[in-house]
């Protein structure tokens, strides 16, 4: 138990690895925070599949959250909206 | 030209515009909101803002275009709202749950537990643009507590930089980045249960 305690104050637990993993696509990681993930992820099956899907899962958010310039997506019909704006204008 | 011809003539113009364009805007705004009346009332504060801002159009710009930057920024104006609704936050019991629910995903010395230890997906191609998928994403997005839904929403609308969203939104950066930790913690979760592994 203490073994394993000593490992990951060096080599991170996979509960702050993943964090990291996540906190680098929103601030920039310090030198020893980038180190220590690289070791950590080296060893460690789960958090390289943990980072690698945090990748996709950026993506796939962007895609889905930000309207593209040729995105066609389902139209719904609104007449009463339509309506409604135009007696305000 | 005088100016009660112009003024008609904007007005025609934004006539037209409603007439052709308002289904398209009040449909990006219920993707975005996945509610009517806050749809409604998204795309009706656009045609007012454009009616006020119309001199600022240029005629060269394309009027969906200029259309929908507005609605995407009462979009982002809607979520900064949400998140920072004294309202929302302190109902949210949610948020707690969700919180210990993390305990589930680590052990005592902070390793992945069996059954959350993440698995490899296999790769699909064109999963941006199934439709499937996104339903599935939008479904595992709403099962979020509602404040991480509106800073998952901040964080991937527009393009910047996590500072300023914190800025805007007073909280501290660790406060933010953790938030949207927690999420993607849930998120990769749902999707792997629904999607990647079925």
């Amino acid at each position: 138990m203490i073994k394993k305690k000593m490992t990951h104050a060096v080599l991170l637990s996979c509960k702050k690895a993943s964090a990291l993993i996540d906190k680098k696509s929103v601030l920039e990681l310090s030198w020893i925070e980038r180190t220590q993930l690289h070791w950590h992820t080296s060893i460690c099956d789960g958090c390289r599949f943990y980072e690698k899907q945090s990748v996709i899962l950026n993506n796939v958010l962007l895609h889905h959250l930000r309207l593209s310039e040729n995105e066609t997506f389902a139209i719904v019909q609104n007449q009463e909206l339509k309506e409604k704006i135009a007696t305000k204008l | 030209m005088s100016l009660t011809t112009e003024k008609t003539d904007a007005n025609t113009m934004l006539h037209d515009w409603v007439n052709q364009y308002s289904d398209a805007l009040y449909s990006w705004a219920l993707h975005k909101t996945s509610d009517k009346e806050t749809a409604e009332d998204l795309v009706q504060e656009t045609f007012l803002a454009a009616t006020r801002a119309f001199n600022k159009f240029e005629n060269k710009s394309n009027a969906k275009t200029w259309l929908l930057s507005i609605l995407n920024n009462k979009i982002i104006d809607h979520y900064r709202k949400q998140f920072r609704n004294p309202l929302v936050r302190a109902t949210s019991q949610i948020e707690k749950n969700a919180s210990d629910l993390l305990d589930n995903f680590f052990n005592e010395y902070g390793e992945w537990t069996q059954e959350q230890r993440p698995q490899e997906w296999k790769e699909e191609e064109n999963l941006l643009d199934n439709s499937v998928f996104n339903q599935t994403l939008a479904g595992c997005m709403k099962k979020l507590p509602s404040n991480w839904f509106s800073a998952l929403q901040m964080k991937y609308m527009e393009e910047k930089s996590g500072e300023l969203i914190c800025q805007e939104l007073q909280i501290t950066p660790t406060n933010f980045w953790q938030i949207l930790h927690r999420s993607k913690l849930q998120l990769r979760k749902c999707l792997e249960i629904n999607w990647f592994a079925r």
